[in-house]
């Protein structure tokens, strides 16, 4: 009976020392992976900024508010077209970053189309990866970081200028009792293309190409990342955009503030990610550290029970091993 | 002899395991019906 209880017992504790690496190296990441369908909204605030008003004069204003609301949505359909061709897990995301000002009129607004790698979110390069409407090739990561973030620098894509530049990694911070690491990315002053779609009536980014006037951006770009799932829980830009050779336009001086603040994301927000976060986190790390290091004690733990087990059932003195036969006690010495 | 047995029986457990879960994977549920946002949402609701 001893026996037979080790022989199970050390099936198992094979079983959970196996189960350790597989779920580590084998299955974490294959399963690990970005929803196709996931929907995110996040809301930005400047709080005050400098905002070109198109509808009084084309003025420069300090407003009290300027809000920017950047909405994520997974396009399922479009990511298993992807998917067949590429062969590979695809998520694509349809995403918006619409400004509004403090009337809560819309000062700009920028669409992308975002594709990569569910996994591994390297960008994936299909038709309709896209800014504003100009087809793109991104390179580096946009918006989230990979799963186990590492202490490097990673190439960004900035969607305003088209291009991927290095997003410094700065060392670790405490935010909201999670440990994080902090990076960094700063756009010098660059000419980007004017947005599709502007506040003013009836003019085409067309007619003002043809004046002359040029947009112009610069930025510095903050990410606190929680490591284990590679998902910002905090994001800040200080930001800012000008309109340079604007007289061509009849604008009062050649070089005008379109937009400049210190862009942080809304409390409530910050709160609703954090949270989420939180939760993904826990379970990445049972597939990474809780459940395989878990496994080896278990099977550790197992396999000593079993040899325990069977030392014992080996023993002269113990229980006999199943189906042994008994054997007759040796017979009294008897005098010569 | 049935140490060796009851091993592979374990270790083959565990890869069918693993392999089940990894080859069903999750579902990739549906594309939002939400739509992408141009107004300011009010409070975020915990």
């Amino acid at each position: 009976m001893r026996r037979r209880a080790s022989l199970v017992l050390l099936a198992f504790a094979v079983f959970f020392a196996a189960m350790s690496p597989l779920l580590r190296w084998y299955a974490f990441p294959r399963l690990a992976k970005i929803p196709p369908s996931q929907y995110q909204e996040t809301v930005l605030e400047a709080k005050p900024a400098t905002l070109l008003d198109y509808n009084d004069n084309m003025k420069v204003k300090t407003v009290p508010k300027v809000t920017i609301v950047q909405t994520l949505k997974g396009n399922v359909e479009e990511s298993e077209k992807i998917e067949r061709s590429a062969g590979r897990d695809v998520v694509v995301w349809d995403a918006l970053s619409f400004v509004a000002g403090p009337d809560g009129k819309m000062v700009s607004q920028i669409p992308e189309r975002y594709i990569f790698d569910a996994h591994s979110q390297a960008p994936v390069h299909a038709t309709g990866e896209s800014v504003d409407g100009d087809p793109v090739r991104r390179e580096g990561i946009e918006f989230k970081w990979p799963f186990l973030t590492e202490k490097r620098d990673y190439e960004y894509f900035d969607a305003q200028t088209r291009t991927s530049s290095p997003i410094h990694y700065k060392g670790n911070r405490t935010f909201h009792g999670m440990d994080v690491y902090y990076f960094e990315q700063t756009i010098p002053w660059t000419k980007v293309p004017m947005p599709k779609k502007m506040p003013i009536q009836g003019v085409t980014t067309e007619q003002i190409a043809k004046t002359g006037m040029t947009r112009w951006y610069t930025t510095k770009r903050m990410f606190w990342i929680d490591p284990v799932t590679g998902a910002p829980v905090n994001g800040e830009e200080i930001h800012k955009e000008e309109l340079r050779n604007a007289k061509k336009m009849g604008m009062p001086q050649d070089t005008m503030t379109v937009f400049a603040g210190h862009v942080k994301m809304r409390p409530d927000y910050v709160e609703s990610i954090v949270d989420l976060v939180k939760s993904q986190r826990l379970l990445v790390l049972l597939l990474t550290s809780y459940l395989p290091w878990g496994f080896v004690v278990l099977g550790a733990g197992l396999l000593a029970l079993a040899l325990w087990l069977e030392a014992r059932s080996r023993r002269p003195d113990g229980e006999l091993p199943d189906g042994a036969p008994a054997t007759a006690p040796d017979p009294e010495p008897t005098p010569a | 002899m049935r140490a060796l047995v009851a091993a592979a029986i374990g270790l083959a457990a565990a890869l069918a395991l693993v392999f089940t879960i990894t080859t069903i994977g999750a579902p990739p549920g549906e594309t939002s019906p939400k739509p992408l946002l141009t107004t300011v949402p009010g409070p975020k609701n915990q």
